[in-house]
């Protein structure tokens, strides 16, 4: 009881000491906030960028509109507004200036009179993806003029066009804000992950770099108190902190999820509450496991500066998987699961878009960040232990 | 009572304590006193268990500092070298947290916490944030911290350091008080005259040894320097010859 009693007397004082600094605050409740916003804001640009095209009218620069007066009509028959091509089309698409012009070569009017492939050039730039939308709608649009008149020419020839036709081919789209919704869900895990690298990063630093720095560590290790409880007391005000920081962050989520379901985005998938509850408790093994390393790091480094450096380049490292499985998702086994953070990354991103997972995955995942966070309190509390702990190194 | 038997200790292979030997009794002040860099610091440090020897022993009422490190713990009371406060606490919250963490609680540490911020004249300052304290508030701080459980041996490093004359007075009445309720006092200082008119004993030490050890009179009569000043500047010239009783007393 004693025990508990003196840990807790240092996580009370760490804690209320904290919660007057602006720094430890702002890392806990807005940075987390911050991460949502953005978020927020990508999902809803994106979503209206989607939308805004498949209903704007069409305008598209055209060169050479002489040369095919049917296809012209055609295209204005479909809404499409024919303007003049720039000077320059390639150098106009590559600014950005012209989304894609449509040229229309010198011989295409010869080619088309003697029933010849008459060439079309779509300048278009792929790496503009705002405008991937707009050059399908149009290539589409000169698909179907192609189909018309070639089943025209066949049936000139008394044959039925169909057999021309030997697919039927339908694509159905099972829905583009769905695919989008879990997009923007799998970049979910790497900022929660962060989150959890960040959110008390300023109590690891204050309660051990700093208290030695500012000379109050001396004096206190003196008191009757072993120095593991001192250890784990930081600890906990650390994780405590950490912890919030995730809440705040996941609630931010929610919020945000909420908001852009209710505006015309595009994008219906808002995960229920418990998804959220789920990620919080698959968490606090991860927070124990950031908290120790922070512990541990900000115990070896010489000054509260280098401590800090070293602790803001930490939440890199665990991010980096999660970011690459934004774009490139893996199917989980289970010894990804043993890696802390790696883990978590994948359940994270299973609970969020509401696929069950597999409690075998999440016994491992908890298990062995767990143990790892047990054995890097031990090296932390090894740390404490040592004449170095005054000095530094 | 504080004992210190052929203490040793190395930093990075230069060997600043060599092996030193010295007594504090209850009731009595002794002064640890040498030049910058003699070892005061790393024996006190030795003593208040933040660091451990390399060899021989450091003991508190006979329990042995880096082997029986709570048991020490709970029977000293601190002023060392580095003696920072919290900026965002305030001076009755840093009395209040030493002393909780010595197993105090509710009205029994509120009012020792009372009679410290009376006693040290406090009352102005103890509820604001300790940033921004002057040098004399936040000694007087950490003092209170370092007294609030009452503890049976008092251990204060170079405790006048950067107070002007009226604090210094207050921090020597505080000290005489203390070894007047029967307790033991081991300061250091490198200012002869507070030593003078302060201490019961005097160990000098120099370069990692003990070079003189006995009280005030005694060292007079072993140098025939009717100064203290000499007798420290001839004790630490002399280097490792141990002038003056040793550990007899009269």
């Amino acid at each position: 009881m004693v025990i508990v009693r003196n840990i807790w007397i240092v996580f009370a004082k760490e804690s209320i000491d904290n919660l007057r600094d602006r720094r430890s605050l702002i890392l806990a409740l807005v940075y987390p906030v911050i991460g949502a916003l953005l978020l927020g804001m990508l999902v809803s640009f994106v979503g209206g960028m989607f939308r805004g095209q498949s209903y704007r009218a069409l305008s598209l620069p055209v060169e050479g509109a002489d040369q095919a007066p049917e296809l012209i009509n055609f295209l204005a028959a479909k809404g499409v507004n024919i303007r003049l091509a720039p000077v320059d089309p390639h150098q106009a698409v590559r600014d950005g200036t012209a989304d894609a012009v449509l040229i229309i070569p010198d011989g295409h009017a010869r080619d088309f009179a003697a029933r010849r492939p008459a060439g079309l050039e779509m300048v278009v730039n792929a790496t503009r993806l705002s405008t991937v939308i707009k050059v399908s709608r149009v290539v589409e649009i000169l698909r179907e003029y192609g189909r018309e008149v070639g089943q025209a020419r066949l049936r000139a020839h008394g044959i039925e066009p169909e057999i021309a036709s030997p697919l039927n081919l339908h694509s159905i789209n099972v829905g583009r804000s769905r695919n989008l919704a879990g997009f923007f869900l799998n970049m979910l895990p790497p900022f929660i992950i962060f989150t959890i690298f960040v959110g008390g990063v300023y109590l690891a630093i204050d309660t051990t770099s700093g208290e030695r720095e500012r000379g109050s560590l001396e004096p206190l290790l003196a008191n009757p108190v072993a120095r593991w409880e001192f250890m784990l007391g930081k600890a906990l005000a650390t994780f405590a902190f950490t912890l919030m920081a995730v809440l705040v962050q996941l609630l931010a989520f929610k919020i945000m999820f909420e908001v852009v379901a209710a505006g015309e985005f595009g994008i219906k998938i808002s995960p229920d509450l418990t998804a959220f509850m789920g990620v919080a408790l698959l968490c606090l093994p991860l927070i124990g496991f950031a908290v120790a390393l922070q512990i541990i790091v900000a115990t070896v480094s010489r000054s509260y500066k280098e401590t800090q450096t070293y602790l803001g380049l930490l939440p890199l490292i665990p991010s980096l998987p999660g970011m690459i499985l934004v774009f490139v998702p893996v199917k989980a086994q289970i010894w990804m699961m043993a890696i802390p953070t790696f883990g978590q990354i994948l359940l994270i991103g299973r609970l969020m878009r509401q696929e069950p997972a597999a409690w075998l995955n999440i016994a491992v995942s908890v298990g062995t960040t767990s143990l790892i966070t047990a054995l890097l309190l031990y090296v932390a509390a090894r740390l404490y232990n040592r004449d170095q702990m005054l000095f530094g190194a | 009572m504080i004992e210190v038997q052929g203490l040793r200790k190395s930093f990075n292979g230069v060997e600043v304590l060599r092996g030193i030997d010295f007594t504090a009794r209850d009731g009595e002040i002794t002064g640890l006193i040498g030049p910058n860099g003699a070892g005061k610091t790393t024996t006190l440090r030795m003593l208040y268990t933040v660091l451990r020897p390399d060899g021989g022993r450091a003991l508190v009422d006979g329990h042995d500092a880096s082997l029986d490190r709570l048991q020490v713990q709970r029977r000293i009371g601190v002023l060392p070298d580095n003696r920072g406060l919290y900026p965002r606490l305030t001076a009755r919250e840093h009395v209040r947290y030493f002393g909780r963490l010595h197993g105090l609680t509710g009205a029994e540490l509120e009012a020792r916490i009372d009679r410290l911020v009376d006693r040290l004249g406090m009352a102005d300052f103890a509820d604001r944030r300790s940033k921004g304290y002057s040098k004399g508030q936040t000694l007087k701080v950490a003092l209170a911290r370092a007294l609030v459980h009452e503890p049976a041996n008092v251990m204060l490093d170079e405790p006048t350091n950067g107070l002007d004359i009226a604090s210094s007075r207050a921090v020597r009445d505080l000290i005489r008080e203390i070894r007047d309720q029967g307790r033991c006092v081991l300061f250091s200082s490198h200012i002869m005259g507070e030593v003078e008119a302060l201490c019961d004993r005097i160990v000098v030490i120099s370069d990692g040894l003990i070079v003189a050890d006995g009280n005030p009179e005694e060292l007079r009569q072993a140098t025939g320097h009717g100064n203290l000043e000499e007798v420290f500047l001839t004790a630490v010239a002399q280097g490792g010859t141990v002038v003056g009783a040793g550990g007899d007393r009269a």
